[in-house]
């Protein structure tokens, strides 16, 4: 790291220690440190993406380049300023030359999901006044061109992959590589004028959009200024460690303000190297050939990983099960020792390191996570014992907690002090307080500038100062945060208890067969539950007990399979009170897909969505009573 | 519902360490036509070589008429009646068609009732009777089809396997042999399982159909309703929405509901 990082130490007004970088060396706005990374790192690796079945490496210089021509094009055809971008693709490195494109004219980059239907990207276009959009290949395209009609503001398509659009001859749209070539060419003849853009942008200017899927309502954008995101990832980088020496995977979705800025732009400052995926269902193929050393990801990505596992020991030999169950006792024995704060004695500190050795290591390298210095899990509410279980493999796994509307990050473990069931501290850098209601707040200059378009929402949501998160939780005497649900997911039954239906989701969704759940009750007199099996263990079960099904449809049909779930939420019942006990579930009969409402892009059921869709299904699950 | 004539139950079956069919369950009701639709590679072809006990399942059974068939010798099956014709038109080249009949009616030994169902393949192939006593391999490629479909009928099957009767035929002959197919399985009550990738032909012939994707089966349903559906006809009719710039390559995901 940089030795020119200052620190300084601020109390606030409530008597709140803070410790704040800064980093003078690299500048106030996103694109001036972008291009001081590529000054300085100008030979250094800082992306990696596989092609025909090679990593192939990316420089700084390159970089550099690639977001320089396509800056200068963009200024060719009049962008400027404060104008918008959008990006509708899947991860690829091109994405990061749009970007960084666009913010070094002062221009401001949105990402849209690329599972988006087109009614929703015309909504962003327009709510965003977007000028240029990037679309990764001919099936994005199609997209924009059916709903180019309504978005007056929309001026230039660039195509990323031209595949099977050789003959596409459209005067709104370019090959990213013509794009460029344009670019090239205004660069050399208008020496200077890239270097003067790169002065244009101010810290409090909006430079990032990040729009968050509204569960009511349509999706609403999220203005990041520069300074947001610088004194993110200064200060953020810290907390989460990471440096040029690092790998980490670029596989959350870009549009997502945990890849954009606690990925990608915390990667730019600290020089870790981004490996692109090759697309969404290779990811653990493409962890396994990184074997990462620092890796951050949703809650589904761990669950999917750990049920993985859980399979292929049903299919071991009892000799490789033993070895396991072995191992992994004394790893748990450790972990809750390290949990408890208390010292390993060296004995079992010794047969740790034994197993580790023999068994879990090789558990490890089959996840791909065998280098990994840290795992940080965020984004959804996690199973205590799903961290428990990764510590008992040997590796950290630290929960963080933050939004969108706080450049990402607000409270996250350290490595020393691992709390399950918490999401951490506050970061050193900014507050964390509850309000007389239990609402979480947060305080700092990460507080994002408001939704765009939206002043009423803007100031719901910033009161004094305060950014209001929309989560209820706790914060013990030692400053762990504890959240418990949403406000607005609390449920309140008939009976008038309130409760948090996602601590008994989690628990659910601990099981290798259900790949999530949601809890209703509001309302009601008893708790029940809709339930979205997990396909591919589901159906191993299946296969292995001659269950006889066709399809997924006839798979969540079959009583077995009802009997095998049912099994499961009474484990789960196990661990609440009666009240909160689950007294009814149905399965959902389609497979579901990031296409659909009831998901979200990060394949969590939507509550609001489901229980409106659901309906019949969830009154079946009143009317037997 | 009666128990139906064909029972396939969680079937597993492997080509070395590689798995073909992961877990598929089907049946086929007495009297009916059912078709398993799927592209290059899925497991049709598999999937009737272990029902006829060409390939061993390392896992599940096959019901047939109430009995269990699974992990028999395919002389055995055969006597059962199931008779099993196979893809690529396998005749005995150098036999005469007539005598290519005859090798089909191989478990039999009632002289007269083997010339009367030799008529009766000439029936409904006239064709054959005119190369009655040509060598098979210099018939043509639909006259070959006619005749594995005319031998394995000799065999007196309960339940007909067939796998690909279309395969590199010309449109008019695939329309003529279908045609024959639906009149075998009305005249003769030859309950049949059909494997197909003309998706077209065989969802108009047959009246259940199930599809198969890498070894696991994503969709079943009646063949009105499977035609209906958007994934069919788009991944397997050829329906297509040519997009706005009237020349889509690009293919929708498939979500099988």
């Amino acid at each position: 790291m940089n030795d020119q990082v200052n620190s300084r130490n601020v109390t606030t007004d409530r008597g709140a220690n803070l410790t704040i970088y800064e980093d003078p060396a690299i500048g106030d706005t996103i694109p001036k440190m972008f291009w001081s990374r590529v000054r300085d790192w100008s030979d250094r690796v800082i992306i990696r993406e596989k092609d025909f079945g090679i990593w192939q490496a990316i420089t700084w210089a390159e970089l550099g380049a690639r977001a320089r021509h396509v800056g200068m094009a963009l200024q060719s055809i009049g962008f400027g300023q404060g104008d918008v971008v959008c990006v509708l693709s899947n991860n690829k490195p091109e994405w990061v030359y749009a970007d960084m494109g666009t913010l070094g004219l002062g221009g401001v980059c949105a990402g849209i999901y690329p599972t988006d239907a087109p009614s929703q990207v015309a909504y962003l276009v327009n709510d965003s006044r977007c000028s240029v959009i990037f679309v990764e290949d001919e099936e994005q395209l199609d997209k924009v061109l059916q709903v180019r009609d309504q978005c007056p503001t929309l001026r230039r398509i660039v195509i990323f992959d031209m595949e099977g659009l050789r003959e596409l001859d459209d005067p709104m749209c370019a090959s990213l590589e013509a794009f460029m070539a344009a670019g090239a060419a205004h660069d050399a003849a208008n020496p200077g004028a890239w270097d003067a853009a790169l002065d244009l942008a101010k810290p409090d200017d909006l430079a990032v959009l990040v729009y968050t899927s509204g569960t009511t309502g349509p999706p609403k954008g999220a203005m990041l200024s520069h300074r947001n995101v610088i004194f993110q990832c200064v200060n953020g980088t810290r907390v989460l460690p990471e440096g040029g020496d690092d790998e980490r995977l670029a596989f959350l979705p870009m549009c997502h303000v945990a890849e954009r800025v606690l990925g990608c732009y915390y990667a730019l400052y600290s020089g870790a190297v981004s490996n692109f995926i090759e697309n969404p269902d290779t990811v653990p193929e493409n962890v396994r050939e990184v074997q990462p050393t620092v890796f951050g990801a949703v809650p589904r990505v761990w669950e999917k990983f750990y049920s993985g596992i859980m399979v292929a020991l049903s299919d071991a030999t009892p000799l490789q099960r033993w070895a396991y169950e072995k191992a992994i006792g004394i790893g748990y024995r450790v972990a809750d020792l390290r949990l408890a704060g208390d010292p390993v004695p060296a004995p079992l500190q010794w047969r740790f390191k034994l197993a580790h050795f023999l068994v879990l290591r090789n558990i490890r390298r089959m996840i791909g996570i065998e280098r990994c210095r840290w795992l940080v899990t965020g984004a959804a509410p996690i199973s205590p014992e799903l961290i428990r279980w990764y510590l008992a493999l040997g590796v950290d796994m630290l929960e963080v907690y933050g939004q969108t509307e706080c450049t990402g990050l607000a409270t996250a473990m350290h490595p020393g002090e691992i709390k399950p069931g918490t999401i951490g501290r506050s970061v050193p850098y900014a507050e964390v307080a509850l309000s007389p209601e239990g609402e979480i707040l947060l305080r700092g200059d990460h507080v994002f500038m408001g939704y765009l378009n939206q002043p009423e929402k803007t100031a719901e949501t910033i009161r004094d100062g305060w950014l209001h998160t929309g989560d209820v939780g706790e914060i013990d005497n030692q400053g762990f945060v504890k959240i418990t649900d949403r406000m607005k997911d609390i449920i309140i039954t008939a009976g008038g208890k309130n409760i948090t239906p996602s601590e008994i989701e989690n628990e659910l969704k601990f099981s290798p067969y259900i790949a999530d759940a949601v809890v209703i009750g509001d309302a009601r007199k008893y708790l029940t539950c809709l339930i979205m099996i997990d396909h591919e263990n589901v159906e191993k079960y299946a296969q292995d007990n001659d269950v006889p099904f066709t399809n997924f449809t006839s798979l969540t049909r079959a009583p077995e399979v009802t009997k095998l779930i049912g099994a499961e939420v009474e484990k789960a019942n196990t661990k609440f009170a009666r009240v909160e006990t689950i007294k009814q579930f149905r399965l959902i009969e389609h497979q579901l897909d990031p296409e659909d409402e009831e998901l979200t892009p990060t394949m969590k059921l939507k509550r609001k969505f489901v229980n409106e869709k659901y309906s019949g299904l969830i009154e079946s699950m009143y009317q037997t009573a | 519902m009666s128990e139906p004539l064909l029972k396939v139950s969680n079937i597993e079956t492997y080509y070395g360490p590689i798995m073909a069919i992961r877990g598929v369950s089907l049946e086929v009701p007495q009297g009916r036509i059912v078709t398993v639709l799927g592209a290059n590679g899925a497991g049709k072809t598999t999937i009737l070589k272990t029902i006829s006990g060409v390939m061993d399942p390392r896992k599940g059974t096959v019901l047939f008429d109430g009995r269990e068939v699974t992990r028999q010798n395919p002389d055995w099956i055969m006597r059962q009646g199931i008779c099993h014709v196979p893809e690529g038109r396998e005749v005995f080249p150098f036999l005469t068609v007539r005598e290519n009949l005859i090798m089909g009616a191989y478990t039999r030994n009632d002289r007269a009732a083997i010339a009367r169902d030799i008529d009766m393949a000439f029936d409904y192939f006239p064709v054959l009777k005119e190369r009655a006593d040509q060598r098979a391999g210099q018939l043509s490629g639909g006259e070959q089809q006619m005749l594995v479909i005319s031998r394995a009928l000799m065999g007196e099957p309960k339940l007909l396997l067939l796998d690909e009767p279309s395969l590199g035929l010309s449109p008019i002959l695939v329309k003529q042999i279908f045609e024959i197919i639906g009149r075998i399985n009305r005249e003769r009550n030859v309950t049949m399982l059909l494997v197909e990738q003309n998706a077209h032909m065989a969802l108009s012939t047959a009246d259940y159909g199930y599809v198969l994707e890498v070894g696991r089966i994503v969709m079943e349903d009646d063949c009105k309703a499977l035609m209906e559906k958007e994934d069919i006809q788009e991944f397997y009719l050829g329906v297509k929405d040519e997009g706005v710039r009237g020349k889509r390559r690009w293919k929708r995901k498939k979500l099988w509901r």
